[in-house]
């Protein structure tokens, strides 16, 4: 994905998903796929959602612009269910991140490794903040702050539209994605469906690392 | 994880327990008066047989089969009990006392955390029922720590104290799911899990759990697992009088109930009939296993010597003569501790 200049636009102003600049960002249409029960990190995850289908959202859009200084992600895809609230025993919440490689060396698939992590930009929709989390494998992730990244999701008629953002680069010596622009990254993307009972890593994801360069070239304005 | 050193442990004489819910109220007033927690009972104690909170959980499923984690579900709050809201404004500041009654505000429940309160079984005038206290088992095998992704629940070293770490809790519930016995419970405004804490700050500083200290039958024993001189060990290990709830779950407890004796039957005649158990065996076995037949039996020869006019250590230790004996040490009293939030 090349992820088009939009200069002079600020990145809160990208926080509303009907946002001008969204409008003629174009989209990519992304399969996603549950994840593996096999791969679920403990022996009781297993037993449960042994014959269950994991990862309720099969279809995801993406769209993505960068500031020069910060990188905006626009998700879409569609939901039956406003899953935020969560008074009950059995309620889970709607909830969509970012993966972005910390190293080279990263593995989307295991989510990170201790010695090459993976940096997630979580929304979730009961805070409807972002997070910012470190993935360092299966069962292993941990949330560093809950400033840095910026996300708000809107449910109607039936659709998520989150938007999840964050600077480029972070002054921090936790093993977070320093973004540049004119290079290229990867990125992956995780959904979960809280009608469906999806939280940790029962979730639909897109797969190995998708191609993600933040263009050099400005836009005009408007 | 390392290596538990010593287990803390609880002994409850269930021939005691007169269903008061002195150890309930304690415990709540304690642990679970903070928003979001209205529907907890940490403790709680049920008449059995009987579905119990949450509703019926015994047939839940959870803990382990044959070693392996065995599938579940989270109970709702509405099968816990939930918590019901009452119109004490009304009656009590409404001026209308005379004429409005305390009832349950919106929606009137179908459950509640005591809901079969002495129903029992049984026909007439052979019916028959006992109370379960129930706490959380900081079990040995604890199948809500195995299935949390994220390491968010710890089993002290020092002491075997089963506790959710809630700064690592994200409040997924695979916990709620996992525990058979279903005493973890979900904080909806702190967005965690949360359950009994074995009174860790009280027991830390010497003092015995709320619900132990407070209890007025003298039901509950606390101490170490091996304190050979403490009440645990000796009714545990040594006369084997103690067993624990469900075993066939597989995560053992370190909860363990002294089993219920009951009056025996009545004939068709009226007649007292010695023969035949008022509890019926099976149902005992059904929730202590197949040991618990022994166990009657052995209190039963114990109290047979005792009225021959002959000493027996195990009856003295569950009569409780002495209060502070109950603790295992943990007898400290609580007014001479300055306590301090933190």
């Amino acid at each position: 994905m090349l992820v088009p200049y939009a200069a002079n636009v600020d990145v809160e102003a990208l926080l509303d998903a009907d946002a001008a600049p969204w409008r003629s960002t174009a989209p990519e249409t992304i399969a996603m796929m549950g994840t593996p029960v096999g791969l679920q990190p403990t022996g009781a995850i297993r037993a449960a959602w042994t014959g269950k289908k994991i990862g309720a959202v099969e279809r995801i859009t993406v769209a993505a612009l960068h500031t020069g200084s910060a990188l905006a992600f626009r998700l879409e895809w569609a939901d039956p269910t406003e899953n935020r609230d969560l008074t009950d025993t059995t309620s889970f919440a709607d909830a969509a991140a970012v993966l972005l490689p910390s190293t080279p060396a990263s593995v989307a698939m295991t989510m990170g490794a201790p010695t090459a992590p993976v940096n997630a930009w979580y929304w979730r929709s009961d805070a409807d903040g972002g997070r910012h989390v470190i993935g360092e494998g299966i069962g292993a992730s941990r949330t560093i702050d809950v400033e840095l990244v910026r996300a708000r999701g809107v449910w109607k008629e039936g659709r998520w539209q989150v938007v999840i953002a964050r600077a480029l680069r972070i002054d921090t010596k936790e093993p977070v994605a320093q973004l540049e622009v004119g290079a290229k990254t990867g990125f992956a993307v995780a959904v979960w469906d809280g009608a469906n009972s999806e939280r940790g890593g029962i979730k639909a994801f897109s797969g190995d690392w998708r191609e993600l360069v933040l263009d050099a070239t400005k836009l005009a304005r408007g | 994880m390392g290596e538990v050193k010593r287990q803390l442990a609880m002994v409850m004489d269930l021939n005691k327990c007169i269903g008061c819910q002195t150890c309930t109220i304690s415990c709540k007033r304690l642990w679970t008066r903070d928003e979001g927690m209205e529907y907890m009972w940490w403790n709680s104690v049920n008449t059995m047989p009987g579905l119990g909170t949450p509703k019926d959980w015994e047939q839940m499923g959870g803990g382990f089969r044959d070693g392996q984690p065995n599938a579940s579900r989270i109970p709702t709050r509405k099968e816990f009990g939930d918590a019901w809201e009452f119109n004490h404004e009304e009656v009590f500041f409404g001026g209308k006392g005379s004429e409005a009654h305390l009832q349950v505000k919106g929606e009137q429940p179908e459950w509640g955390p005591n809901w079969d309160e002495d129903q029992g079984a049984g026909e007439y005038p052979n019916g028959y029922y006992f109370y379960l206290p129930r706490i959380c088992n900081h079990c040995t095998h604890p199948a809500c720590l195995e299935a949390c992704p994220r390491q968010a629940i710890e089993k002290r070293e020092q002491d075997g104290i089963v506790l959710i770490n809630e700064d690592r809790c994200r409040g997924y519930r695979f916990c709620m799911e996992a525990c058979p016995y279903k005493k973890i419970y979900w904080n909806h405004v702190q967005k965690v899990a949360q359950k009994c804490i074995f009174c860790f700050p009280r027991i830390e500083q010497g003092v015995a759990n709320a619900c132990a200290r407070q209890c007025p039958g003298r039901v509950r024993f606390v101490g170490y697992r091996d304190d050979q001189n403490g009440p645990i060990w000796k009714l545990v290990d040594k006369y084997k009088v103690a067993l624990p709830l469900h075993s066939e779950f597989g995560t053992e407890p370190n909860v363990f109930y002294v089993p219920p004796l009951a009056p025996p039957r009545f004939d068709a005649n009226g007649e007292i009939d010695e023969n035949q158990p008022r509890i019926p065996n099976e149902y005992l076995v059904s929730l202590f296993g197949p040991r618990v037949l022994e166990v009657l039996a052995t209190l039963k020869g114990e109290m047979t010597k005792t009225r021959a006019g002959q000493k027996s250590e195990v009856l003295d230790i569950l009569i409780a003569y002495k209060w502070k004996d109950m603790f295992g040490g943990f007898d400290r009293d609580p007014a001479s501790i300055e306590w301090k939030k933190t």
